[in-house]
């Protein structure tokens, strides 16, 4: 009977791309997120929901330092990427996020070009030798975040003049232009409208056959459409997590269902 | 109806996943119901129980359909004709689950007929009719995905000759029991045999209401017209 089944649905054999084991967050005297354990795998989309403060985008910001960048936070356990602990002294950082891309909420472009936008990231890092060779970055970035259609005639236009849904798939160019291998995607879609959500989310299960997508959304049912795995968080812990379809028809927790079902938030 | 695809294409991929598993579940009864009465009046048992055997595949379809139903109103919350191809997909899963039963119900009793003595032109009256619901399912699956209400509607009306047929058997068999006793056993078989044969055609008939359901949003209304009046006619039995 297996072949009946459809093949997509079945996320059994992927392997580990990040496995976070007792993981505590503290802002100050805040105890943000406590004792975090998951594996999420990589070539699909894992995401992490929850209500408003519940730790999600805490522990998204975890997996590539971005907590180091705020005085007050704390980050303690173990975080590897690959079975390489990255709070390791060796790690360095900026590349810790070249590897480990990122998209926000709202859409950020730089105030420079389209074409300057994609080519910042391979130009910093030194990715590109030649400048046929960042030609070709840019050229595949935008083709892999569906927009070289869109502005293949007009790449030195400023980025900022996008539609609000194209400056994200911009932001979704330059976050892969440096050859991630995980993206990671903060509430990408909460400022743009219901055809631009849709195009973002076709757009990252596209991305899922070559990247570990770990995106955090306010939005159960845009978690329920994308993602293959999906955690939920409450209070600072990770209550549940599986494979989506069983989060959604069949949850665990009682606060997972209470959650979904919008009876707690 | 506009068939566009959508935006997310993996929404499309399950819809058409759950309706390519309703196609195949339909093929899988239409083979068993034209091997069980071929069974029956070949007298072949390693073919009866062929049909029993392959029910299992026909009732793990069904369920699987609907998992993946719940799964697909779950994660992708489907509206409007999205929403009407998940209902229907269900419902038809569940009318064609029955005829499978119906098929596996009769290669049992095929084998038992066949330790008993044959009933004249019963089997092969039984084979046409069978071969007229076979037909039946194969138009209505066809509707069904080529979203074709008129051929639906035409199975709807098309129901009436399988009613016809099974008024005709049970005439039929009515006689051979009166004229000889020894005969009831096997005509009460070929009796419920032929009911069951009726009662395909019937699902045939509701899986052609919803495929018009699905492609028009109504039910039609139940004016078809129909001709199984052995309950009225018999007034002892029926």
């Amino acid at each position: 009977m297996k072949d009946i089944l459809i093949p997509e649905l079945d996320v059994t054999a992927d392997s580990t791309k990040i496995s976070a084991r007792g993981v505590q967050v503290y802002y100050g005297e805040t105890h943000a997120i406590r004792d975090i354990d998951v594996d999420i795998p990589d070539k699909a989309v894992t995401a992490l929901i929850g209500p408003s403060g519940c730790g999600k985008s805490t522990f998204l910001r975890c997996l590539n330092r971005m907590n180091d960048t705020i005085t007050t936070a704390r980050v303690q356990g173990d975080i590897r990427i690959d079975g390489e602990e990255i709070h390791d002294p060796r790690i360095d950082p900026v590349q810790l996020r070249a590897k480990v891309g990122m998209v926000f909420q709202k859409p950020n472009p730089f105030p420079k070009s389209i074409r300057d936008n994609v080519a910042y990231g391979p130009k910093i890092h030194g990715l590109t030798r030649t400048r046929a060779e960042l030609d070709e970055v840019v050229e595949k970035s935008l083709r892999r975040a569906a927009l070289w259609d869109e502005v293949k005639d007009r790449l030195d236009a400023p980025g900022t003049g996008l539609s609000g849904g194209q400056q994200q798939r911009l932001c979704i160019a330059r976050a892969i232009a440096t050859s991630p291998q995980i993206l990671l995607m903060d509430e990408p879609c909460s400022a743009l409208d219901p055809i631009a959500t849709a195009q973002i989310e076709e757009l990252i299960d596209e991305l899922r056959a070559r990247f570990c997508v770990v995106i955090v959304t306010h939005s159960m049912q845009q978690a329920a459409r994308v993602s293959q795995r999906t955690a939920f968080f409450h209070l600072g812990s990770l209550v549940e997590y599986g494979e989506t379809g069983d989060i959604f028809t069949n949850p665990a927790d009682p606060r997972t269902e209470s959650y979904i079902t919008g009876r707690i938030g | 109806m506009t068939r566009k695809h959508h935006i997310t294409t993996a929404f499309d991929r399950d819809l058409e996943a759950i309706q390519a598993m309703i196609t195949r579940m339909g093929g899988l009864v239409e083979a068993a119901i034209l091997d069980a009465v071929r069974a029956l009046e070949t007298r072949d048992v390693e073919l009866a129980d062929q049909v029993r055997r392959g029910d299992a595949t026909i009732d793990a379809l069904e369920e699987q359909i609907n998992i993946e139903a719940a799964r697909l109103i779950a994660l992708r919350a489907p509206t409007a004709a999205d929403l009407r191809t998940v209902l229907t997909a269900m419902k038809i899963a569940a009318a064609l689950e029955r005829c499978g039963d119906y098929a596996k119900n009769l290669a049992k009793r095929s084998n038992v007929l066949s330790t008993m003595p044959a009933i004249e032109g019963a089997a092969g009256s039984i084979r046409r009719m069978g071969k007229a619901v076979q037909l039946q399912l194969k138009n209505v699956l066809d509707a069904y995905s080529q979203r074709n209400a008129d051929l639906a509607e035409q199975v709807r009306q098309g129901d009436h000759d399988v009613d016809q047929m099974y008024n005709t058997l049970f005439r039929e068999f009515l006689t051979h029991m009166m004229e000889d006793p020894r005969n009831i056993s096997a005509c009460m078989h070929l009796h419920f045999i032929a009911k069951n044969i009726e009662r395909v055609g019937d699902h045939a008939t509701g899986i052609a209401e919803q495929v018009i359901y699905l492609v028009s949003g109504v039910l039609p209304d139940d004016d078809r017209p129909k001709a199984d009046n052995t309950v009225i006619s018999s007034g002892t039995s029926g």
